[in-house]
């Protein structure tokens, strides 16, 4: 490549870089180098802290993610499969809805629907299934997280899944019709395996946006411990200023995400 | 002829399944936007009407729709200028560094956004950005730009190189080329990223709520802070405003999305 | 097992892809359908199988009329054109699929799967059981879909297209298996193949189809030697076409006339193959002492296929082929034609 060319294409590049590496990647390490200070000196200090104050929490939040997750795709995997075979538009359609739905607006419209006096709750009344006099609520628990990040992931879900699905050549499942294969065997022996690679990708695509999820938890957790780490970031800064022990927790999410890219990483190389 | 029958029901009760669990929210936010006065435990409000709509669109509510449209304008305009060069050089030519460069654009997405923003912030606030106009349209960008160029990226590796290799075959410049021939193949493509880099920034509410509150306000950040606050009406109100543009997106453009533009932007 | 359809009519928009279609496939022969792309041999096919849901008509298996029943309830087997081994299956896995959807004992299943791929003679079995459809030869992938259709003992074999991704050199070979396989099993089978050669070889009855209609149904040497119709005898091999007018007596085309005592009257089309030409030089008409056909034209161009000389000579305004052992010059030609093999047909209307 020519010299000017090399100039041009610096140029070119530059400005982006330069915006995404000052505000993603110095304050990424920046939230490494503060994690292990504490009033100005070199310390452990915040990461005791993680330890004595948010192990459960950091439990919570994956748990809180793998059912969400496992929810997400089974229905995906089941409801992919009927659009794939048989097809229907208009569920289709539906499915990408969520998609353009904002987390916050997400957060906010469970909250109306979910709480003790939400609408739920009210036309389950009206059907007279239950008492209004003790409503039981879904909003600020752990359940109410779940119900929005399947509402909310299951389009994504919903999006890639059937994508993969959808690369399985029609002839591979008339083969299995041809030998008698009902719906559900075309679903589980022939297109779940052929998409199984896709399938892990999208799973962990989605499980550490789950993780990292923080306006759901925000609006629809529960006040009190345990919380999603997020939300335990936020307050830390929010309410206790406190940059040291946000950052450690910070750290915890980053190795938390790790784990899961270097796992379907691995899982891809090995199939490749 | 049962199984028919069969096949018919399960085909409604998706339907309808699908239909009440997508709705259920949205439509709680219907009846509160539209509810003057409803005292638990009666099932419906007991007043309806357009009074709330009539105060919200006159006050923070209108400001804030204000301030984050044109943000979210200055965001995408700037990001359609840096995105547009870089994703066609990445996609062409053999730049430099270009491992290291599309790294730099692909960690975003694989970390939380909430604690790298948190330290983003305390950048910010050093150069006297915090709390400002700028500060908050430089945190979108973030955002804007690993999306766009992985995006536009992809559109542009999609143009068959054959078809430019034929115009400097003709004694086309590289310049011309692009102009000529990827450019008007590629406008689709950069439109429907475009357009989502646009509602990427109307929505964004991590970054917004860090770096501009309590000085900058968008539409996700007043919907947030009412809601929160027990101002039931007027959050449900602003977040149907909130999500008109993306369903308008998505009922005008629903056959150009393609799961490549949507797959990132699901999570964002 | 005798499979029929009646009335057989599918519409894909306004293009009929099967037009009223009526055949019968003899119980354990293996009948051809021939034709060019897009004249509904695969759509009739397909059908067959229940993958397409026809507008009208019956399909029926012996008396079992199956028009309405899902693919899975039918009990045919198909093989594709792309064989559709499922590429993450072992072969064992592929052709023991459809018993353990029936249920069979896992044991009976491998005593099965054995014996089927055994009669396709897959080769060593211990190196091709274990291995993915992926590590196969094209020729072993083809047989293993033969297995895998044969294995569930079907009533009725379809197979669609399934010699056409292999070279010329397999195709040949299998060819021939894909007959003895038959013979042997005694299924009745379907074999949808757009190659007239292949269709000639394998069959015993021939389906010609075009535009969604059954053109001619036949014997391979009936279907090749005495073509119905103008497309039946273009399609079948290589062949001329000249325009002309058939009066008592003579046809005349262009400025010449030809001996003819057949009965077709009007505009007419006369064909003769490439192969049954011959080509001497310009004389008096009694150049043609056996009575056949001799046609004035000009030779224009020569090519070498190997084999014979194909010629190219420009008759009336319209070019025909000649192939022919030794070289001729260019210039003024005499096309002969035996006449037993110069058919003349009606001109189609329009």
């Amino acid at each position: 490549m020519r010299r000017s060319a090399r100039l041009a294409s610096l140029a070119i590049a530059a400005p982006p870089l330069a915006i995404v590496v000052w505000l993603f990647f110095l304050p990424f390490l920046s939230s490494a180098h503060l994690s292990f200070q504490r009033e100005g000196e070199w310390s452990l200090r915040n990461y005791y802290l993680v330890w004595r104050l948010y192990k459960l929490d950091v439990l919570y939040t994956l748990g809180i993610s793998l059912v969400s997750l496992m929810l997400v795709v089974g229905i995906a995997i089941l409801l992919c499969g009927y659009l794939r075979i048989v097809g229907y538009r208009p569920v289709e359609f539906l499915f990408k809805i969520p998609l353009f739905v904002p987390f916050v607006v997400v957060g906010h419209g469970m909250r109306v629907l979910l709480a003790p006096r939400g609408t739920l709750n009210s036309a389950l009344a009206q059907a007279g299934l239950i008492d209004l006099n003790d409503p039981p609520s879904i909003a600020f628990t752990w359940a109410g997280i779940v119900v929005s990040l399947v509402w909310k992931n299951l389009a994504l879900a919903v999006l890639l899944v059937l994508g993969a699905y959808r690369a399985v050549d029609e002839t591979y499942l008339e083969a299995a019709r041809n030998v008698g294969a009902s719906a559900f065997r075309q679903i589980r022996d022939i297109l779940l395996p052929m998409a199984a690679p896709s399938l892990v990708v999208a799973s962990a695509f989605m499980f550490t946006s789950m993780l990292a999820s923080f306006s759901i938890p925000l609006m629809i957790g529960s006040g009190e411990a345990p919380q999603m780490l997020m939300v335990d970031v936020f307050y830390r800064i929010n309410y206790q200023n406190d940059l040291g022990t946000a950052n450690a927790l910070g750290i915890v999410s980053y190795l938390l995400a790790m784990g899961v890219a270097g796992y379907y990483l691995r899982t891809i190389t090995v199939k490749s | 002829m049962s199984r028919g029958v069969a096949r018919r029901s399960l085909r409604a009760a998706l339907a309808v399944v699908a239909f009440l669990f997508i709705f259920a929210p949205v439509s709680s936010l219907v009846i509160w936007s539209f509810t003057r006065r409803w005292f638990w435990p009666h099932p419906f409000p007991q007043e309806w009407g357009l009074f709330y709509w009539k105060q919200v669109l006159q006050g923070d509510l209108f400001r804030a729709l204000h301030s984050g449209f044109l943000i979210a304008v200055v965001v995408t305009v700037l990001t359609l200028v840096l995105t547009v060069p870089l994703a066609y050089l990445l996609a062409r030519y053999p730049i430099p560094a270009k491992p290291l460069i599309l790294m730099v654009f692909l960690l975003p997405h694989a970390f939380p956004q909430l604690p790298v923003f948190v330290n983003s912030t305390t950048l910010l606030y050093r150069v006297n950005l915090g709390g400002k106009f700028w500060g908050v349209v430089l945190i979108h960008m973030v955002g804007a730009l690993v999306y766009a160029v992985w995006t536009m990226t992809a559109v542009f590796k999609s143009i068959p190189e054959s078809l430019e290799e034929a115009a400097w075959n003709l004694g086309a410049s590289h310049l011309k080329s692009f102009f000529s021939v990827a450019l008007p193949l590629a406008t689709p493509g950069l439109i429907a990223s475009t357009l989502l880099v646009f509602l990427y920034s109307l929505d964004e509410f991590t970054g917004t709520l860090l770096v501009g509150s309590p000085f900058v306000l968008t539409l996700p950040v007043y919907m947030y802070r009412t809601s929160v606050g027990y101002e039931l009406q007027v959050a449900s109100i602003a977040a149907l405003i909130l999500m008109l543009p993306g369903i308008l997106l998505l009922v005008l453009l629903e056959r150009f999305l393609k799961a490549e533009y949507l797959s990132m932007f699901g999570r964002l | 097992m005798e499979v029929r359809v009646e009335g057989l009519t599918k519409r894909y928009g306004r293009v009929s892809a099967l037009d009223a279609v009526g055949i019968t496939f003899p119980s354990g022969a293996l009948t051809a359908i021939l034709g060019p792309s897009g004249c509904g041999k695969t759509t009739l096919l397909r059908s067959v199988a229940g993958f397409v849901p026809v507008d009208a008509g019956r399909i029926l298996f012996g008396k079992d009329d199956v028009t309405q029943l899902t693919p899975q309830a039918r009990g045919t087997a198909m093989v594709f054109q792309n064989y559709a081994l499922w590429p993450h299956m072992t072969v064992f896995d592929n052709v023991a699929y459809g018993l353990r959807l029936r249920r069979v004992p896992e044991r009976d299943i491998r005593a099965r799967v054995e014996k089927v791929l055994d009669l396709v003679e897959i080769g060593q079995l211990e190196g091709v059981l274990g291995r993915k459809p992926a590590a196969l030869s094209g020729g072993q992938q083809q047989r293993v879909a033969v297995a895998r259709a044969l294995v569930v003992e079907p009533r009725v074999l379809l197979m669609d297209e399934p010699l056409s991704n292999l070279d010329a050199k397999v195709r040949q070979r299998l060819r021939v298996e894909v007959r003895r396989l038959q013979k042997a099993v005694g299924i009745t089978a379907i074999y949808v193949t757009h190659d007239q050669e292949e269709a000639l070889a394998i069959a015993d009855t021939v389906v010609l189809m075009n535009a969604g209609r059954v053109v001619q149904v036949g014997a391979p040497p009936e279907i090749y030697f005495r073509p119905a119709s103008a497309f039946a005898a273009e399609f079948l091999g290589v062949s001329n076409q000249l325009r002309g007018t058939a009066d008592p007596g003579a046809l005349a085309i262009g400025g010449q006339r030809l001996p003819y005592a057949g009965p077709v009257r009007g505009p007419a089309i006369v064909v003769f193959k490439a192969s049954d030409a011959t080509l001497g030089p310009t004389g008096p008409p009694a150049a043609a002492p056996e009575g056949g056909a001799v046609l004035r034209g000009t030779l224009e161009e020569r090519l070498f296929l190997g084999a014979v000389y194909r010629h190219y000579v420009r008759i009336e305004g319209e070019t025909v082929m000649v192939d022919a052992p030794e070289p001729a010059e260019p210039g003024p030609v005499a096309v002969r034609v035996p006449p037993a093999k110069l058919q003349v047909y009606a001109a189609p209307a329009g």
